[in-house]
């Protein structure tokens, strides 16, 4: 199994030569571990990274900056990502971000349909191969 | 049928007529005139008398029947007691048999009220099952993503550097033991979702063919490295209409168990499909230890393990027959198993050619 995920990765390397040098993602998730491992994993891969740790924090850096992609955890205290769903929303400016929806949630698919329908790019379960998240972001920004 | 009424009736009127008739024979043959017309007089009125007391009887016994038959009609449809029309009797039996109907109505009302206060608890507790599954995957799999993420940042060396091999050997069995945990939560999930029908199923038309080299593809890796043969046998190209996803899912999980039960460089595994008549037969065949005929019977139960030993040795979690199970009666299908130790194991499934999109049905345990 884990050859096979390998043989993956250098199908991903292969493909992000060929596309783009550098992407600007934010993550919004509660979880610093994760936050953390991502920024690490991203900026490693010569990507930069904006951290958010909060719902309301990632919500003003949305409105202050454009970002290439946005990772939105779902479950995160208080002020959660279905809140900047729809504050986007209201604004009518959800459709103008990529942000995928990256939950470790018991979501079902077609609550899922339905935040795509709403204008969320796509959507990856938790947890997942860094380097398919990666493939899968860049797959995103070229959209 | 006879109604009570109608009997008394019968008999009074019977018996009525036979006084009547006997004082009018006395009457027309008696010598003495006068003693014959008293007594004609006296059998007339005795008549008059017992037709009388029938009618009286009659609608004294009927009534309060006939009411609580109407109650209890009401009750059976109602289920519930109703203070209006109330009986009122001096017979003693009908008396007996109105309380009797009133107590038993107590004791069903009560019941009743009991299986709603559980069904409304049950209820309850489904839900709290779906809460709590859904936070324990949540908790369990939130640890999971830095975990998975740094263990896969150290197997790439231009991003963490190289290892030595040891190193890389350690990580590779963290990798692993991660990926294993998490098919582990992925499978307590699905158990948790089939046992609260709440696995919805997908349907598109699937190749047969292609889904099949598509699952030994999966495996491949893991049968060259340990020489087992794997084939493929399909004698016509068939179609289902049905949810690709979870018969990949049950093909996995019984070529998972074939891999785990076959030996290194003599193990053959076989898989295929073949039509039988609105279904599309499936089977997963191997030259494995087998299984005795008493684990059979238990195979497909949650958490059962043939021999712990043998499992544990092959990191199984003891739901994957079980989830075989859930999603193919939940694709109205049927899974079943026939196996001679040591010589050859053979897990058949049925699924309809056109399985209709239905959740699997809600157990309430």
């Amino acid at each position: 199994m884990g050859y096979y995920k390998l043989s993956k990765t250098e199908r991903v390397k292969t493909k992000q030569k060929e596309v783009i040098e550098s992407l600007e993602i934010l993550i919004i998730d509660d979880n610093e571990q994760i936050t953390k491992m991502l920024s690490t994993f991203l900026e490693l891969k010569k990507q930069k990274c904006t951290v958010a740790n909060d719902g309301k924090e990632g919500l003003a850096i949305i409105k202050e900056n454009r970002h290439d992609v946005i990772l939105l955890d779902l479950a995160m205290p208080e002020f959660d990502g279905y809140a900047v769903i729809k504050d986007l929303e209201e604004s009518n400016t959800l459709k103008d971000h990529k942000i995928i929806v990256f939950t470790a949630s018991t979501i079902t698919q077609e609550e899922l349909d339905v935040l795509v329908d709403r204008g969320v790019h796509s959507y990856i379960l938790k947890p997942i191969d860094i380097d398919i998240l990666l493939s899968k972001i860049i797959e995103t920004a070229n959209s | 049928m006879l109604s009570i009424k109608h009997t008394l009736f019968l008999v009074s009127g019977v018996s009525s007529f036979i006084i009547f008739y006997m004082g009018l024979v006395n009457f027309i043959t008696s010598v003495d005139n006068s003693t014959g017309l008293i007594l004609l007089i006296f059998s007339i009125f005795v008549a008059i008398g017992t037709l009388l007391a029938t009618v009286s009887i009659s609608k004294s016994i009927t009534k309060p029947i006939e009411k609580l038959t109407q109650n209890m009609t009401k009750f059976s449809k109602t289920k519930k007691m109703s203070n209006k029309n109330k009986i009122k009797t001096n017979i003693k039996e009908i008396f007996e048999l109105n309380e009797n109907f009133e107590n038993m109505g107590k004791t069903v009302e009560k019941t009743i009220e009991v299986q709603k206060e559980y069904v409304e608890k049950l209820k309850i507790m489904d839900r709290k099952k779906v809460e709590f599954s859904s936070m324990v995957s949540h908790e369990l799999k939130t640890p999971l993503v830095p975990i998975l993420g740094y263990v896969q940042m150290l197997q790439q060396e231009e991003l963490l550097g190289k290892l030595n091999e040891k190193q890389k050997e350690a990580v590779d069995e963290i990798y692993l033991s991660t990926k294993k945990l998490e098919r582990l939560i992925g499978d307590i999930l699905t158990t948790q979702k089939l046992d609260l029908g709440k696995l919805v199923f997908d349907k598109e038309n699937i190749n047969i063919s292609e889904l099949l080299y598509g699952i030994i593809k999966e495996f491949e890796l893991e049968t060259t490295e340990r020489k087992i043969n794997i084939n493929i046998n399909l004698s016509e190209n068939l179609q289902i209409f049905s949810d690709k996803n979870r018969i990949n899912q049950v093909f996995s999980n019984l070529i998972k168990n074939s891999i785990g039960f076959v030996s290194s460089n003599t193990g053959n595994i076989t898989i295929g499909a073949k039509d039988s008549f609105n279904d599309v037969e499936f089977f997963v065949q191997d030259n494995g230890i087998g299984i005795s005929a008493e684990n059979q019977n238990e195979l497909f139960k949650k958490f059962y393990q043939v021999d712990t030993s043998t499992s544990r040795k092959r990191g199984g979690s003891g739901l994957g027959l079980a989830i075989c199970k859930g999603i193919v009666e939940g694709l109205k299908g049927k899974i079943w198993v026939i196996s001679e130790e040591n010589v050859q194991t053979t897990f058949f499934f049925k699924i309809p050619k056109k399985s209709i999109k239905i959740s699997v049905p809600n157990k309430l345990k």
